[in-house]
């Protein structure tokens, strides 16, 4: 039989770039997702905030345009249009008329490969910044985050978080010459461009292949697998701060996988079990029995491009139940891990994962996105249709041997809030 | 979504109504359920939603948030679906890979599925069981009241949101939109059972409910299947109960203030504006966007571009009773408040004096056309848009209001800005970060 590809095409474009093309039935919806190699792993840490600041000010102006220029044609032409950065990869995204695409492709490249970042903007964007790293400082969530994972991982890994107080160091002491050197390595090598909705593949290939082939051959590699040195421990880290409402708890081990390893996907359907959506192991005892939080959530993250990730367990609770909430929690993470791992809630989450996949799949945006997802993880268009035999073939011995990976007894522990007086 | 297919039929026990753009009306006979229907044959996936015409603003003190309380409490099981038969929602229609909620705002409260289409059959049977049949219990009340208490908290943690409610509590003294969907923090620990008992056995009936489905399935079983399951309701005997007050006309500014520990500061800057199906409400949503949507507009270029804000928004609310539009602006550091207030208000004096340009027109009528398409791409887009036409008093203007916004013309943004964005019609609210002991 036939798999089904949902009408997609893949295309080698450019000399190292990809292209996914998915026409759908959405009418004058066109859906762009894309991203080129150069993130914040490709840089030393004390500079890991250039990639954040060049994505915001990519189209601010380039060699050839002023930024009014660049904005007012894409905003004339009802384009929306964003950059932002990642570990790996520097990641675009935009919406457009069907007749706007290639005006949309060709505005993308020309700000990859030619945005020049005037003093002016450079200095507006490190003032904006700075503002934002000072909300973050009492942001709850964000802080419980940094410590965790500065508990997790050895200094050097890409996972390891700097403090807000040295962002902000490193932001005072950007300047134009480290955007423009960390932009001229953006390349066409690695280029992925995903691209559906109300589109037809030859034209869209057209487009592509005229706006990003004059970015340049080489510049930023794919980076080599790294591997964190810091032994696991239950670590524990309180961040206090006052006049606050909610309390965010998270939980977390660094895990010794990468997304291309075997075990990658039982450890993504562990963690789905354990905590994604109501019908997972958390939310049926911490929510739905015990009534002690909003939202409790298992995931795994950090596995960007060639980098090792972790098990983050986040739940949100009353500062007034805090220390009986926190003690439940960490009481049902034991009893998943040694009552819970069964056939039959496996057999379960294995069928909504592969119909949630089809549902992610109906909108363009949707289709997009996963399209682009799995060509940056290194799978070939065939593996849009195989993703749901991929889920199904994951045995109950591969979940359990993925549960292994997790040091249960030496989970780490960070949260922030306003605690209650003990 | 794009193909969308009228395929009227005849189904007994519903009347057809009307076709829109697709769209196909029909009631149900016996109790006046409306039923909306888009079909895309050839889409794997089919949304359902059932939409009741009751929210946060038929809710009075004593019972505020009872509407998010009680779509929270529909969860926990109904006659034919639940915990004890080992037929939750979860159970029978998330663990199949459906996406499974429901939202509560100020007219409208919604439960939606989008699943594989093979399980919309499921949807619909589910649906219509906990339209009457819910289980309303205090065990059940006792332990979701703290879920919906940490969620108050959340909300509480997000300085916008703190202001958000200040600024809303402030410009309606009379009308419900006085307070916000969530409610007070003793309502939601105290309002009893009985009460939202009470709340549900007033609002939870086929007649004033609208179930739509979009996307694939037949149009024909669809239909027989609503009127299976939903058939076996009676309508509401008796009135509903009238949400009757008005809010009284505003004299003068006011101003609020919430000052909290921390490194934010906000301004937020809200006026009066008509009902969503009022004449003007589609020149005032050019007016926004020309405010504030995207990296050219007026108060972009002049707080964001400048870094005296980190970012801004503006936003004229669609509701069924006359509401706000706002305009929120994050502080950079060391931007005073007084400042970033006087930039605002010189943008709307500006707009009411000299009024807009051909390029600002025509680049806001562009942008609402792509997110206007966007609204039709997949089912969860389009019964959520849908959704809010049909709170907002009459689901036609999902088809006519695109059409409407493309007749404004810069007079009819001038004329709106210097009718509505006056200063004795404004509710302006400063969020203060205080230092941290």
């Amino acid at each position: 039989m036939k798999k089904q590809t949902y009408g997609a095409q893949a295309f080698s474009i450019v000399e190292g770039g990809k292209l996914l093309v998915a026409p759908t039935s959405a009418k004058d919806v066109v859906a762009v997702e894309g991203s080129v190699l150069g993130g914040s792993n490709h840089l030393p840490k004390r500079w890991d905030v250039i990639p954040s600041l060049s994505a915001e000010l990519l189209d601010a102006g380039t060699n050839k345009k002023k930024k009014g220029v660049i904005r007012g044609a894409l905003a004339d032409r009802g384009i929306s249009l964003s950059f932002s950065a990642g570990g790996d990869r520097t990641f675009f995204s935009g919406q457009c008329l069907p007749e706007d695409l290639p005006f949309l492709l060709s505005t993308i490249a020309e700000c990859l490969g030619g945005a020049h970042f005037p003093e002016a903007e450079v200095k507006a964007a490190k003032a904006r910044a700075l503002g934002s790293i000072a909300e973050l400082k009492t942001d709850t969530n964000m802080q419980a985050r940094i410590a965790l994972s500065r508990i997790l991982y050895d200094t050097a890994h890409p996972n390891f978080s700097r403090t807000l107080e040295e962002e902000e160091t490193s932001i005072r002491s950007s300047t134009r010459r480290n955007l423009l050197d960390f932009r001229h390595k953006f390349c066409r090598d690695g280029l992925v461009l995903a691209v559906t909705g109300d589109v037809n593949a030859g034209t869209v290939r057209k487009a592509a292949e005229k706006a990003f082939g004059k970015l340049p051959a080489k510049g930023f590699a794919p980076l080599a697998k790294q591997l964190n040195k810091k032994p696991s421990a239950s670590a524990e880290k309180l961040i206090p701060i006052p006049d606050k409402a909610n309390v965010d708890v998270l939980l977390g081990a660094a895990l010794p996988l990468h997304k291309s390893d075997p075990l990658f996907y039982p450890a993504y359907l562990l963690a789905e079990m354990l905590g994604g959506g109501f019908a997972s192991h958390l939310m049926m005892t911490i929510r739905e029995r015990d009534g002690l939080t909003y939202g409790v959530y298992a995931t795994l993250r950090g596995f960007d491009g060639a980098t090792d990730g972790y098990l983050r367990i986040w739940a949100t609770f009353s500062p007034e139940k805090y220390t009986e909430s926190v003690a439940a929690l960490r009481k049902e993470v034991r009893t998943f891990f040694s009552t819970s791992i069964t056939e039959k809630a496996l057999l379960k989450k294995k069928e909504e994962i592969t119909g949630s996949y089809l549902v992610g799949l109906s909108t363009a945006r949707g289709l997009a996105r996963i399209l682009h997802q799995f060509t940056i993880d290194g799978r070939d268009l065939a593996f849009l249709a195989e993703y749901p035999d991929y889920i199904r073939a994951v045995s109950l011995a591969h979940v359990r041997a993925a549960a292994k990976l997790v040091p249960l007894h030496k989970l780490s522990f960070a949260a922030s809030g306003t605690f209650p007086k003990i | 979504m794009a193909r969308r297919f009228a395929t009227r039929v005849t189904v007994s026990g519903t009347t057809f109504v009307r076709e829109l753009d697709g769209i196909l009306e029909y009631r149900l006979n016996t109790n006046g359920l409306q039923i909306l229907l888009t079909q895309d044959p050839n889409a794997p996936v089919a949304g359902f939603m059932v939409t009741y015409h009751v929210g946060s603003r038929n809710e009075a003190i004593g019972y505020t948030g009872a509407t998010h309380l009680l779509e929270h409490l529909m969860f926990k099981g109904s006659k034919n679906f639940n915990k004890e038969n080992k037929k939750t929602i979860w159970e029978i229609l998330e663990t199949k890979g459906a996406l499974v909620n429901a939202t509560t705002w100020n007219d409208r409260t919604n439960y939606f599925e989008v699943m594989p289409k093979e399980h919309l059959g499921t949807a619909i049977t589910l649906e219509a069981d906990r339209m009457r049949h819910a289980h309303i219990r205090e065990e059940d009340r006792q332990s979701e009241m703290t879920v919906v208490r940490n969620e108050f908290e959340r909300g509480e943690n997000n300085p916008m949101e703190a202001l958000d409610k200040q600024i809303w509590a402030l410009a309606y003294e009379a009308h419900p939109y006085h307070h916000s969907t969530i409610g007070w923090r003793s309502d939601i620990e105290k309002v009893p059972i009985a009460r939202l008992k009470q709340f549900y056995d007033d609002f939870y009936w086929p007649d004033n409910a609208t179930v739509s489905i979009v996307g694939g399935f037949d149009v024909k079983e669809a239909l027989a299947m609503i009127v299976k399951e939903f058939g076996k309701h009676s309508k509401k005997k008796g009135d509903y109960l009238a949400m009757y007050t008005e809010e009284p006309n505003q004299e003068g500014e006011r101003r609020a203030t919430v000052a909290r520990a921390g490194n934010t500061d906000l301004v937020g800057i809200a006026h009066k504006v008509p009902a969503a199906v009022h004449s003007d409400i589609p020149a005032l949503i050019i007016l926004a966007l020309i405010l504030a949507d995207g990296k050219t507009s007026r108060l972009y270029r002049t707080l964001v571009d400048s870094a005296l804000a980190i970012d801004v928004s503006t936003n004229c609310y669609q509701f069924h009773d006359p509401s706000l539009l706002i305009t929120y602006a994050t502080l950079a550091s060391r931007t005073p408040h007084q400042k970033i207030e006087e930039l605002v208000k010189d943008a709307y004096r500006a707009i009411a004096l000299k009024g807009v340009s051909s390029t600002e027109l025509n680049r806001a009528k562009r942008s609402i056309r792509t997110y206007i398409a966007s609204l039709r791409d997949g089912p969860y887009a389009f019964l959520s848009a849908l959704n809010e036409q049909i709170a907002a008093g009459d689901w036609t203007r999902f088809v006519t209001f695109p059409k409407k916004l493309v007749q404004v013309s810069a007079k009819d943004v001038q004329r709106v800005a210097r009718q509505y964005l006056i200063d004795d019609q404004s509710t302006v609210g400063w969020f203060k970060a205080l230092p941290q002991i």
